[in-house]
């Protein structure tokens, strides 16, 4: 009897040493937090909205189980589910970072080709006010000069909102401006080919 | 005995065997997927991502859950706490997105209508502003409101509501600015105080012309009229056109504007004197606008650089396919002959910005203002 006990002493002590050595998987949770943090600060948001919203979730799931087994008595806890959820939300989370750098890319390729488009509209439309006759002919055109004036100061905001990583608005305002300047064009060509029917004056006082 | 004890335990174990359910009808789970995927295709991940992430925080974890082998089947007697949990996600679920639909649709409706008014706001100022010679007093404002609607337009066939709501705010606030803008320039039209002024300046004109039995001439810019007054009487009136930026008051050389006060024709120049068919030259400046143009050079409110201008003048047209002069009054060449054969020097031509508080500048800020107030 004795010496049943004396073995059975050692062996509760290190099964309740074991049981006690239990912890939470803390580096790989921390890493899965990161990951999720790296996701969110990369755009991830706005890019892949459904796959970051998903991965918070996992990431929330992760956070239950731990609390869970926290709360379990120490011989009955369990961090497998813990070390499986981490694992997947870190790998989900380096996924949908660079899911959304191929998405940024993509987005400011186009945005930058819209304010190429832009920009090249725009210049045709400054060469055609710059066309317009000076004198008493330039009164045709005077109006629609300060539509190009105010096309070219706008394109600085498409380079704001690119400079901003917005770009869906840089896009849009380069569309914007692109339409508006080719109807600027039209109507400059229009009144410049009315002057052109006649002769110039001779700048005069007025 | 030993058989029935073994067919007894073996019948137990089977009715065991067969009372293990899945945790989870398969159904419930589709039908949970279903709504996520309605959820995505409304968009609720970039609309709504409070909403969506509430739902997929719970979606995830029960999907965990169910995934995990202790939870696939249960005892018959056992209480299904992940499904009764599968229901109510699949309850709130679909109640999200009813919702989220409903207010998907009316901020739809709203961006659309919103848009809408402003684009039609814009046109009729844009109209308003082209039938009073305005545009050039509003600068580049209308181009910075039009490339706002057209942003807003586009964000709204994206089907980005909530941002092309909120450009299309910009739009409105950029309107009301070109409304005050146009205000604060051409407000005088609407003045009563100026427009008596105004009034004023005419009547005196008409009275000399009574007393002096003689031709006098009159020129309205809000009405671009020329009126020709002989003993007092109108005899005749013809439109005219005025500079790019005629409507405003004068200020410097080279501003487009039309001078207003009160003039005399120092030189009728006929066929062969003048490249505009036939003009009179005016008196412009006289000493009046000089010490206007002195003491707004002296408040700062001119450049020091610039020059007063002059060769105002009442003439006809050079080129009939150019519409405009740079602050003249033109006329059309058979209403100049006309003019021009009833007209010598020394005759006094005023030029008033209206005539009565109802022109056309003043009644066009008035309904602009209008319109204001109705968005």
């Amino acid at each position: 009897m004795v010496q049943i006990k004396q073995l059975l002493v050692p062996v509760a002590l290190t099964a309740l040493i074991a049981a006690g050595c239990t912890k939470p998987p803390s580096e790989k949770i921390e890493a899965a937090e990161q990951a999720v943090k790296d996701a969110q600060q990369s755009g991830a948001g706005t890019y892949t909205a459904e796959e970051y919203a998903k991965l918070e979730g996992t990431l929330d799931a992760l956070k239950k189980e731990v609390s869970e087994q926290d709360g379990k008595f120490a011989l009955f806890r369990d961090y497998g589910k813990v070390e499986q959820l981490a694992a997947s939300t870190a790998a989900e989370g380096q996924r949908v970072k660079t899911e959304v750098a191929k998405k940024k890319e993509e987005a400011k390729a186009g945005a930058l080709q819209a304010q190429q488009v832009a920009q090249e509209a725009v210049a045709s439309t400054l060469k055609l006010v710059a066309r317009a006759p000076v004198g008493k002919d330039r009164a045709a055109v005077e109006g629609i000069k300060n539509d190009a004036e105010a096309l070219k100061a706008s394109l600085n905001q498409v380079q704001l909102a690119i400079d901003k990583e917005d770009y869906p608005a840089a896009q849009t305002q380069a569309k914007a401006i692109n339409d508006k300047s080719r109807a600027v064009s039209d109507e400059i060509e229009s009144a410049l080919a009315k002057i052109g029917k006649g002769k110039s004056s001779p700048s005069r006082k007025h | 005995m030993g058989i029935n004890r073994a067919k007894i335990a073996g019948s137990i174990c089977v009715l065991l065997v067969t009372g293990c359910v899945p945790a989870v009808p398969p159904d419930l789970i589709a039908a949970i997927d279903a709504i996520d995927h309605d959820l995505i295709s409304i968009g609720a991940p970039q609309a709504a991502p409070e909403e969506y992430a509430y739902f997929t925080r719970q979606w995830v974890s029960l999907k965990a859950r169910v995934e995990a082998d202790d939870d696939l089947i249960r005892w018959p007697w056992e209480s299904n706490e992940i499904e009764k949990e599968l229901r109510r996600l699949h309850s709130e679920g679909g109640t999200t997105v009813a919702r989220l639909n409903d207010r998907q649709a009316a901020q739809r409706r709203m961006a659309e209508s919103t848009l809408a008014r402003l684009e039609a706001r814009f046109l009729s100022m844009a109209s308003h502003v082209q039938s009073i010679n305005g545009r050039v007093a509003l600068g580049e404002k209308p181009v910075q409101t039009d490339l706002l609607l057209k942003q807003a337009r586009s964000f709204l066939e994206q089907r980005d509501y909530a941002r092309s709501i909120q450009i299309a705010e910009q739009a409105s606030q950029a309107l009301q600015i070109q409304t005050t803008a146009l205000r604060r320039e051409l407000g005088r039209y609407a003045d009563d105080r100026q427009v008596g002024h105004w009034q004023a300046m005419v009547k005196q004109t008409v009275d000399w012309s009574r007393t002096h039995q003689s031709t006098a001439i009159v020129v309205s810019k809000a009405d671009r009229e020329l009126i020709v007054y002989k003993g007092g009487r109108k005899v005749l009136s013809y439109p005219v056109r005025l500079g790019f930026n005629g409507i405003r008051e004068k200020r410097f050389q080279g501003d487009g504007a039309t001078p207003e006060g009160r003039y005399r024709v120092t030189e009728a120049r006929g066929a062969g004197q003048t490249q505009f068919y036939r003009a009179l030259v005016l008196d412009y400046p006289n000493a009046e606008d000089r010490r206007r143009f002195r003491l707004a050079k002296q408040s700062g409110k001119i450049a020091s650089a610039k020059e007063i201008g002059g060769q105002i003048e009442i003439h006809g047209v050079e080129n009939e396919l150019m519409a405009q002069t740079l602050g003249c009054v033109m006329l059309a060449n058979p209403h100049m002959a006309e003019l021009f054969a009833r007209v010598s020097s020394g005759t006094p031509v005023t030029i008033v910005g209206a005539l009565t508080g109802r022109n056309s500048i003043a009644l066009a800020l008035a309904e602009l203002a209008d319109r204001t107030d109705e968005t």
